[in-house]
């Protein structure tokens, strides 16, 4: 399963890869702003989009917006992001799949995703 | 502008100065004309008694009376007059008594109607000059009513109102001073005062903005490295970087627990700063606290259970509170997890619902712990303050719950606080004023057994 991963903070991004590769088993590819992840997404084969909200240049759910707009059969895409409120999430489960709040737990990151997958299939 | 003080003397002193003359013109014409009437009448008596000029001898009654008139009379010459007369009469001569006689009877006929002429010019210079002092009193009690007023009354009644408008943080920069009089130096002396304040207040205001940006890119900058660390230290903790020897895990371990302390001290630091700062708008709204009490209990349940520990709920009214549920919850959870901790293993905390003698709901969670000394009992809700010496290794928290507890409550217009005896257990409770009872939701049982 390929997994594009957009995210801004370096030392993040290595340890959600290293969590995803060695714990998932996951094959990650790592961009670190809003417009590469849109670029990635088009015109390579991923399996799961995960997007950082607070990202340079394009933020997470314009990208979602764009991506969903433009690829004529779009892959699921989940969000991870600090901000908590309501309204937040909200919008996060109404563009997206799902949404993984920051902090996330690098031991818990697969399980995650694997059930925000399984609520989709 | 001349000063109040001033223009008032001035105009008091015209006020006093032209009634006072003209007060004194009118009792002068007054006294004249009781004078004048005073002669007429002394003169018309004189007349009638002297008609018989042969009775008037030396020795009769009537000369001596006529003598007694003598020094009334005025002015000089009719007094001349009479005295001519009396002499006349007592020297025996007929005749030139008789021409002084009629002399001084044409002459007193003559006096008489001068006099009844000066009377009524008397008369109407009275009533004139005294409708004149009249009318100026009237005149001068209108204008300094009316001055007292244009320049006293008014100027301070605006600037009362102008002050009250400050009060109520209306003030609008018109620094507008009417006079430099007494008023407006008091006014211009008041636009100094609002423009410190103003000035001040901006100034806190700045501070008080540089202190929320501090809040904020504190937040972040302290979170971000952490959260790496803590991410990295878990990960290298599921051994996908290799297997590690016991000192590694041992080194590993004291990292990761010392990580989540420092998490935890952050945020609860920040949080505390927020509230402290109203930075941390309360979401209020109608909350069933029944529900709020049994999230609070299930969500502690691990906790317990590691302790050993039951959770009890004595009573549990079905009610709802007005209130910021999360931030609610949190203090309860706070206090729920305070007495887990300090309770011994095997006995039992307590949760009581209810309404106190002041109509508010009272929350009280009972442990059975060491309690706390009564030299404690404020200082726990203050920063950074935990009772003396804790030797229950669950029992490591920041220092802050408390007093975050604390900050929230009064927040919602509550009261929390402590009631303990050492050796007996602590009773901690708190107080939300806006509460109802809920007829829809059925309430808790009256045990709820939580292992």
């Amino acid at each position: 399963m390929r997994i594009l991963l957009a995210e801004d903070d370096p030392n993040i991004s290595i340890i959600a890869k290293i969590s995803l590769e060695k714990l998932g088993g996951f094959d990650v590819t790592v961009v670190s702003d809003g417009e590469a992840a849109l670029n990635e997404a088009l015109t390579q084969k991923y399996d799961l989009i995960l997007l950082d909200e607070m990202m340079p240049k394009m933020n997470g759910l314009r990208v979602c917006q764009e991506y969903k707009a433009r690829c004529p059969s779009p892959k699921p895409v989940i969000f991870l992001s600090a901000k908590s409120q309501e309204s937040d999430i909200r919008e996060f489960t109404d563009n997206g799949t799902g949404f993984i709040p920051k902090p996330f737990d690098p031991r818990k990151l697969p399980e995650q995703i694997a059930a925000l997958l399984k609520g989709v299939a | 502008m001349k000063s109040i003080r001033v223009r008032l003397f001035i105009l008091l002193s015209l006020f006093a100065g032209t009634t006072l003359t003209l007060s004194w013109v009118t009792y002068s014409s007054f006294k004249a004309l009781m004078d004048s009437r005073r002669q007429l009448e002394l003169s018309y008596t004189i007349r009638d008694e002297v008609e018989q000029v042969g009775a008037l001898k030396p020795g009769t009654e009537l000369y001596r009376r006529m003598q007694s008139y003598g020094p009334l009379l005025q002015p000089d010459r009719r007094r001349q007059e009479l005295t001519d007369m009396l002499q006349a009469a007592a020297g025996n001569h007929a005749a030139q008594l008789n021409v002084r006689h009629k002399t001084f009877v044409k002459n007193e006929a003559e006096y008489q109607r001068f006099m009844r002429e000066e009377m009524n010019y008397l008369e109407s210079k009275l009533l004139y000059y005294g409708s004149l002092a009249l009318f100026t009193m009237l005149f001068g009690f209108v204008a300094l009513q009316l001055f007292i007023s244009r320049s006293v009354v008014r100027p301070l009644h605006v600037l009362s109102r102008k002050m009250v408008d400050f009060l109520h943080d209306r003030y609008t920069y018109q620094f507008h001073v009417p006079s430099n009089d007494e008023v407006g130096q008091m006014q211009a002396t008041f636009n100094s005062l609002a423009q410190r304040v103003i000035s001040n207040m901006e100034q806190l205001k700045t501070l008080d903005q540089a202190k929320s940006e501090f809040l904020s890119i504190a937040s972040h900058e302290l979170r971000t490295p952490l959260t790496s660390i803590k991410g990295s230290l878990s990960l290298m903790r599921t051994g996908v970087v290799g297997k590690m020897n016991e000192m590694a895990d041992n080194l590993l371990t004291i990292a990761e627990n010392e990580t989540d302390r420092l998490i935890r001290l952050i945020n609860d630091i920040l949080d505390l700063a927020k509230i402290e700062a109203r930075k941390l708008p309360l979401h209020q709204d109608w909350h069933s606290f029944t529900d709020l009490v049994k999230t609070s209990l299930d969500s502690l349940q691990g906790l317990a259970g590691q302790a050993d520990v039951h959770l009890q709920c004595d009573s549990m009214p079905a009610m709802e509170a007005y209130m910021d549920s999360d931030r609610v919850q949190q203090v309860l959870t706070n206090l729920l997890s305070n007495a887990i901790k300090f309770s011994p293993a095997g006995q039992t905390v307590h949760v009581q619902c209810e309404i106190n003698d002041r109509n508010e709901l009272l929350v009280t969670v009972r442990d059975h712990g060491r309690g706390i000394a009564p030299e404690d009992q404020e200082a726990i809700f203050q920063k950074f303050r935990q009772a003396t010496s804790v030797s229950n290794p669950l029992v490591k928290g920041t220092g802050l719950g408390l007093a975050i507890a604390k900050a929230l409550v009064d927040q919602h217009g509550g009261m929390i606080g402590v009631r303990s005896t050492p050796g007996e257990g602590s009773s901690f409770y708190f107080t939300l004023p806006e509460w109802r009872y809920n007829q829809q939701r059925p309430a808790l049982p009256g045990t709820e057994k939580v292992a």
